[in-house]
């Protein structure tokens, strides 16, 4: 049975639909992330997944459950962890994860032992006694997200988990679900809109824009299904023009091979890479020509969201670490390329 | 994943986990009940003193003693409305905060939500209302008879579960802060105004009588005095007002229930 299956799912605001006819499904023990821009839906989906909004039309099943016709059933399956955090700040952060074991009806002798196993997860058992408005909001998001896997879900739904956090506390987060992933098992759905996050953290992502999903795969394959690697290797700049003669007889494996005959640098695309560096050694030792470096670049997963929907991921409020990313790519591919 | 699969809590167990919360909060915000009594206070002494001029007025309607006894259940009473009636405010932090959103994807039944509060609520708005009564005692109030201190603070826990009840339903379905303020202020104030709180009903002009027996304010006020006073007053038997009291607050917190169990999770 899939962890999450919806079937035609739409969801309309007056005459804005936020979510557009989105059918697809999660296995059980995946974490599958939905990858998209702001407003592009990823938000409303997981809400009529965690039963807070009716779908308009379609339908929604987590756990096997229908989120219409059985909510309570479905909540007592998930574990949510939304974009705000959500802790009560007047309480301890232990105070907090006890009031979440009452809400989700855990029954009480597990209670403490598992706090306690929450608490040194996320790695807040000094903190556990301090009331949360002391919290930094590393730490909050932590707990939040402690509270929603307490109760042991299925599903754990984490809502840009994320946003607004610096890189080394990003790094850690990710850290932790790939903790849970690993240790419990559980199946995880989270949506962002960062690249990096949707490409370390999941097995497979749906990009969504606009309401609607426009691909469905690994980001692995999704890259792969772009091909065209682009390989560029240095050679001694006497050896160049042998080596250019030698690649240019590969023509059904390589292209749009070019050559900086200053510094003996080479560019091309290579619709297999990896397989077409052993064959690139092959050349250069029949002509004799020494490679000094090889590098071979993937596609991002910024090129199969551009490929995709046709533009790239804006975000304007959270400029620092995206807008940061983005210099560094375009930096990486300007010289990369000729 | 679990073979400890979340058990099926009543509805009271669900109730008392949103009470727990609350008091906790409560409990934390030393200022806050501070802050909250500073008011009735000012009330009870500013007014109570000042007023004291108008004595013969309430002997008129057959009450033999000072001002400040007159008028310490209404200031009890006034307490009681502006911690209830604002109490709701918590409701409307936890959906702007996400909190309440959390709350609503566990499988806690929705009517117990709001019955939790309700009954936090209420149970504050009686300690606040407490301290105001030990300020009355220490500024010469007596009582009629001591023992009569349970049933007060029991019509207190009952009348502000009524005011609870509205104030949780505003703040559940508010669109905005400006809203909630605005009605809150809009009921409270006339509500207390419109009883016999600081006069007798007997002094008020026909029509203005009239519309605070339609006041569950008044009721609390003259079964509340009549406690501390022994004197009766307005005309209405103590159960029948008791009767009305109890029919306001089950319909208040009913609607606070539904309310809660049908949109509380509107977008804000």
């Amino acid at each position: 049975m899939d962890a999450i299956e919806t079937r035609h799912l739409t969801k309309s605001f007056g005459h804005v639909t936020a979510v557009n006819d989105i059918s697809f499904s999660v296995k059980s023990g995946e974490i599958f992330g939905f990858l998209g821009p702001n407003g592009a839906g990823k938000s409303t989906t997981m809400m009529i997944l965690t039963t807070l909004l009716k779908p308009t039309s379609g339908e929604a099943f987590v756990g096997g459950a229908d989120v219409s016709r059985e909510p309570k059933s479905v909540r007592q399956k998930i574990g949510y962890v939304q974009q705000d955090i959500a802790v009560d700040e007047y309480m301890t952060g232990r105070e907090n994860l006890l009031l979440h074991a009452r809400l989700s009806h855990m029954p009480n002798r597990m209670t403490e032992s598992r706090i306690d196993e929450m608490l040194s997860l996320v790695e807040l058992e000094q903190k556990q006694h301090e009331p949360v408005v002391g919290y930094s909001g590393g730490m909050r998001k932590r707990l939040d997200i402690a509270g929603g896997l307490l109760h042991m879900p299925d599903v754990l739904f984490l809502d840009e988990p994320t946003v607004g956090l610096d890189i080394q506390t990003r790094r850690k987060i990710w850290d932790y679900i790939r903790r849970i992933h690993s240790e419990y098992g559980v199946t995880v759905f989270l949506t962002t809109h960062y690249m990096e996050e949707a490409d370390s953290l999941c097995d497979r992502i749906g990009i969504i824009d606009g309401g609607r999903i426009v691909a469905i795969d690994s980001p692995a394959r999704m890259k792969d299904a772009l091909g065209s690697e682009m390989i560029s290797l240095e050679v001694a700049r006497a050896d160049s023009d042998r080596m250019l003669q030698e690649l240019q007889n590969m023509a059904g494996m390589l292209s749009d091979i070019r050559c900086d005959y200053g510094s003996g640098a080479i560019t091309m695309v290579a619709s297999n890479g990896t397989g077409a560096v052993p064959k690139i050694f092959g050349a250069a030792s029949r002509c004799g020509a020494a490679i000094n470096a090889i590098s071979v670049t993937r596609p991002t997963l910024d090129d199969v969201f551009l490929h995709h929907t046709g533009h790239e991921i804006r975000d304007e409020e959270d400029s620092g670490f995206s807008r940061g990313l983005e210099l560094a790519r375009k930096r990486r591919r300007s010289s990369g390329a000729p | 994943m679990t073979p400890d699969t979340p058990f099926h809590a009543s509805a009271a167990y669900d109730a008392y986990t949103i009470f727990w919360r609350e008091i906790k909060r409560y409990k934390k915000s030393k200022s806050g009940v501070f802050i909250r009594i500073i008011q009735p206070a000012i009330w009870i002494i500013v007014v109570g003193n000042t007023f004291a001029g108008t004595q013969p007025l309430i002997e008129s309607v057959g009450f033999d003693g000072q001002y400040i006894e007159f008028m310490a259940p209404g200031v009890m009473v006034l307490t009681a409305i502006f911690t209830s009636i604002f109490g709701g405010v918590n409701t409307l932090w936890d959906r702007r905060y996400g909190f309440m959103n959390k709350v609503l994807t566990t499988p806690i039944s929705r009517s117990s939500i709001a019955l939790g509060k309700v009954a936090a609520i209420s149970l504050i708005s009686a300690l606040q209302a407490s301290l105001i009564l030990g300020i009355a005692l220490a500024i010469g109030v007596t009582f009629a008879d001591p023992l009569m201190i349970a049933p007060i603070m029991g019509i207190v826990i009952l009348f502000s579960l009524g005011f609870a009840g509205i104030s949780v339903t505003i703040a559940a379905t508010a669109k905005s802060q400006e809203t909630f303020w605005g009605l809150i202020n809009m009921l409270g104030m006339p509500l207390f105004m419109l009883s016999p709180a600081l006069f007798p009903l007997e002094l008020l002009p026909e029509w203005l009588a009239t519309l605070a027996m339609f006041n569950p304010v008044t009721y609390a006020v003259l079964i509340i005095r009549e406690m501390m006073t022994g004197v009766s007053e307005g005309g209405v038997a103590m159960l029948a007002g008791l009767g009305i009291i109890s029919a306001f607050v089950v319909c208040t917190v009913a609607v606070a229930g539904h309310v809660f169990t049908r949109d509380v999770n509107k977008p804000f």
